[in-house]
């Protein structure tokens, strides 16, 4: 008995840790082993094809059904999305006025055209004609004028208000006819009516969240946090659209199990997933991977109106500290772009200037500023300051590389690595208030929104508490002006002074990923997965 | 003494799960005494050259997501574990032997106000109390996270979580010894209580101490990756094995070997510390 005690407890241990091996393994195997699609209920016919061949793509029925992964959406209410996945289901519901293309231009979508007055105030849009709700009731003039009322009433609770504050009115000027009137000029008006949440409602609508959109889509049913099923709207004004008879969004709560999914043919689209997962599924039979670039940034912030940051050399010694390429190589593996220290990226075309670089890596120069300060100032030549940085995407990794990086040049960082809702708290520990963070910025489809909200003096979200005279006349300037050779000059300009002084360091722009099953074809991704339109997407093989 | 010792260890090693269990103990103690000189590469540092690398003969475990050697990372990571989890788990034992004994050999109001204490700690579950102690910790010490950062928190959290369960296993062994002759008679005799409680009822309880402490390091290992995993244990980019086993699930399609090693590394140390525990457990009871 004694000797056997010992011995059984040898081989529990033992048995334990074969169990737990094999699941690891399990877990890191790709999942092969299931590739039939019991969720599958659109085509009357199986679709004629070899289940001995890959499965992984299964065309589903004459018309086909897309199935996406997603996040979960929580807002319905299209004045209340946020998130990617409740994003892109409005919009395959909905539609917007004017719409954002590919490559960041406006385009008509329940708009056929605009003209805008010479002095900038006065928009007049032509909608579409045959456009119906999915109720069945036809969408007029009434319907945008509604939409936008709601979006831009300051008492109504919605994130457009303040968007909105610049128009004085909104009236249907004819059954098919909207004129909009600004109190001021706005250059980029067009994009702001193409806001996530302006997608249009009907006139009186008592519960915004009823589905009822004129969208290439209509809503079957919505089980929260398991799946939305659409199916195609019949009736829909764009010729030829939608290409698919059925869209589905399932919900998973993380990437890895989303492409599981896809590999497993559960689901044939994903988007948005960590480089690491998106570079083991290039080359994979059956999956087509995509990848953009965005204007999408990570951005490192020195507080600079408190010591250390409110000293010039230590601003310039963190840039000289820096490795951005080194950094891009190995945070992003080289998808996206390497940064300048400006959120005018490479994707905005004419307002981004190339030429502008931060200063080239100088370790010795940084340290030798940084003793220059410690001199002066009494200040603490290592700086020994704490790295904030939510526990996301691959701002731990960047965090990491960073405090390496600077250690080279003698500056001590300590990392703190923090779930989001930590990071983003109020307070003196938040974002807001820390001397050191790091902060994920998403794309937009034009720069002067960073601009307002993250540099200027008064920016909401001015984070580094930055407050430069200069800069804040040439972000009024950009944001004002109607003549684009103006406007593209003052970015340009923005671009060398943050490049210079900015107490900001923009390492790299963001790729964004995606894999679908190669049963599909005519698929076109945006910089912001969520706006994303796949109604343009037909199945390979019909 | 040392016939003691030599006979002792002779009895540790005498079966072989034991010997077994005793020897991935030193070997992991030499491990933490000496890993970071043994260490190939700097821990920290990226190696530029071999990102993601699968391990190879200059990488025996490869090199994970940020281009570091995970050989040297598991390497340096022994005395992180050591420290941490061996050092919350030492204090622990000191405080609850200490505790247990007291409260037992005393018994009367002092026994139940400490019982019914430590019950209050009990009823939470272990990785909540850690959880509430580092939050805190951090709400005190605001931006002056650097210490508990280091593992200071975490320490501090394997002791309190750990000491009212050892005080409550010493406590049930001296409960049962205080009433035995020779305890009375040492009493007696008008001994010391420090001699009493030390000398003649702590070695009744050490068969059990030691299966106890060996079971609360396992745990203790487990509590501090768990709280590693949750983001409020030690930070990056300290190579703790629990932290270094997170970082590598997310990267796991790319990376499976930054979390095979250490993962095994753990499995490896908590199945060594248990073996070790019924070794001595057994060598102690036969003295």
């Amino acid at each position: 008995m004694k000797t056997a005690t010992p011995f059984k407890r040898l081989v529990l241990t033992a048995l334990t840790l074969l169990v737990a091996a094999s699941l690891l393994l399990a877990a890191c195997a790709p999942a092969g082993g299931d590739t039939t699609t019991p969720e599958d209920t659109t085509g009357g016919e199986a679709p004629a094809t070899d289940p001995t061949e890959d499965t992984a793509a299964v065309p589903a029925g004459p018309a086909g059904k897309l199935r996406v992964a997603f996040q979960p959406i929580v807002a319905t209410d299209p004045g209340l999305i946020s998130s990617d996945s409740e994003v892109f289901v409005a919009n395959h519901v909905y539609d917007y006025l004017v719409d954002i293309d590919a490559q960041s231009n406006p385009t008509p979508r329940l708009a056929t055209g605009w003209t805008v007055s010479d002095d900038g105030l006065t928009y007049v849009f032509t909608l579409a004609e045959g456009v119906t709700f999915h109720d069945g009731s036809a969408f007029s003039a009434a319907d945008v004028v509604y939409t936008f009322n709601r979006l831009r009433d300051v008492n109504g609770g919605l994130p457009t208000a303040s968007l909105y504050a610049n128009i004085a009115a909104i009236e249907a000027t004819g059954d098919l006819e909207v004129t909009f009137t600004l109190s001021a000029p706005n250059p980029f008006f067009l994009y702001d009516l193409s806001d996530n949440h302006a997608l249009v409602i009907k006139d009186g609508t008592a519960d915004p969240t009823d589905f009822n959109g004129t969208g290439p889509f209509k809503v079957v049913s919505y089980t929260p946090e398991d799946r939305i099923v659409l199916e195609a709207n019949p009736a829909y004004f764009q010729a030829g659209k939608p290409g698919l008879a059925g869209l589905e969004v399932i919900f998973f709560a993380d990437d890895q199990a989303m492409v599981d999914a896809l590999r497993g043919g559960q689901v044939d689209l994903v988007m948005r997933m960590s480089t690491s997962l998106f570079e083991s599924l290039i080359g994979e039979a059956g999956i087509t991977t995509l990848d953009i670039p965005t204007n999408g940034f990570d951005l490192v912030r020195l507080r600079a109106d408190r010591a250390p940051g409110n000293d010039p050399r230590v601003v310039e010694a963190l840039k000289l500290a820096t490795d951005r390429e080194a950094i891009w190589q190995l945070v992003q593996q080289g998808y996206g772009a390497v940064g300048n220290d400006s959120p005018v990226g490479p994707l905005y075309g004419p307002y981004h200037d190339p030429s502008v670089q931060p200063p080239a890596r100088d370790v010795e120069r940084a340290r030798a500023l940084l003793a220059e300060y410690a001199a002066e100032t009494g200040g603490d030549p290592t700086l020994n300051l704490v790295l904030h940085v939510p526990d996301s995407g691959g701002r731990p990794d960047l965090a990491a590389v960073l405090q390496q990086q600077w250690a080279e040049a003698g500056i001590v960082v300590e990392l703190s690595v923090e779930p989001e809702s930590v990071y983003y708290a109020d307070g003196e520990n938040g974002w807001l208030g820390v001397d050191l963070g790091i902060t994920g910025w998403g794309s937009r489809p034009y720069p002067q929104f960073y601009f307002t909200q993250m540099l200027a003096s008064n920016g909401e979200w001015n984070e580094a508490h930055w407050s430069d005279a200069e800069v804040d006349a040439l972000i009024a300037t950009a944001g004002s002006t109607l003549d684009e050779a103006e406007r593209a000059a003052a970015y340009q300009q923005l671009q060398a002074i943050l490049a210079e002084r900015g107490p900001v360091i923009i390492p790299y722009y963001f790729a964004q990923f995606g894999a679908i099953s190669d049963a599909f074809t005519g698929f076109e991704m945006k910089a912001f997965a969520g706006r994303t339109d796949v109604s343009g997407v037909t199945l390979a093989t019909p | 003494m040392w016939p003691r010792v030599s006979s002792f260890l002779r009895r540790l090693f005498a079966d072989f799960p034991s010997a077994l269990g005793t020897t991935i103990m030193l070997v992991f103690l030499l491990l933490a005494v000496f890993g970071p000189l043994l260490a190939p590469y700097p821990y920290d540092l990226p190696i530029y050259e071999h990102p993601r690398q699968a391990p190879d003969a200059t990488h025996w475990f490869g090199t994970d997501h940020l281009a570091r050697d995970v050989f040297s990372r598991v390497l340096v990571g022994a005395r992180s574990v050591l420290l941490l989890a061996g050092g919350g788990t030492l204090v622990a034992v000191a405080l609850g032997t200490l505790v247990g004994l007291v409260s037992g050999y005393a018994g009367g109001w002092l026994d139940e106000l400490l019982m019914r204490f430590f019950d209050s700690l009990l009823a939470l579950p272990a990785l909540l109390l850690a959880l509430l102690l580092l939050g805190t910790l951090r709400a005190t010490y605001g931006e002056d996270v650097s210490a508990v950062g280091k593992g200071l928190g975490v320490f501090l959290v394997l002791a309190v979580v750990y000491t009212p369960i050892v005080a409550r296993v010493v406590r049930s062994v001296v409960l049962a010894v205080k009433t035995r002759s020779y305890v009375e008679a040492a009493r007696l005799q008008g001994e010391s209580l420090g001699w009493i409680l030390f000398r003649e009822i702590l070695p009744a309880a050490l068969p059990a101490l030691a299966v106890e402490a060996a079971l609360r390091f396992s745990y203790a290992i487990f509590l501090t990756s768990s709280l590693g995993y949750l983001g409020v244990g030690v930070q990056p980019p300290n190579p703790d094995w629990g932290l270094m086993v997170n970082e590598g699930r997310r990267n796991v399609s790319q990376v499976p070997w930054a979390m095979w090693f250490p993962a095994a590394a753990i499995s490896v140390v908590v199945v060594g510390a248990n073996l070790m525990a019924e070794g001595l457990k057994r060598a102690l009871r036969e003295e």
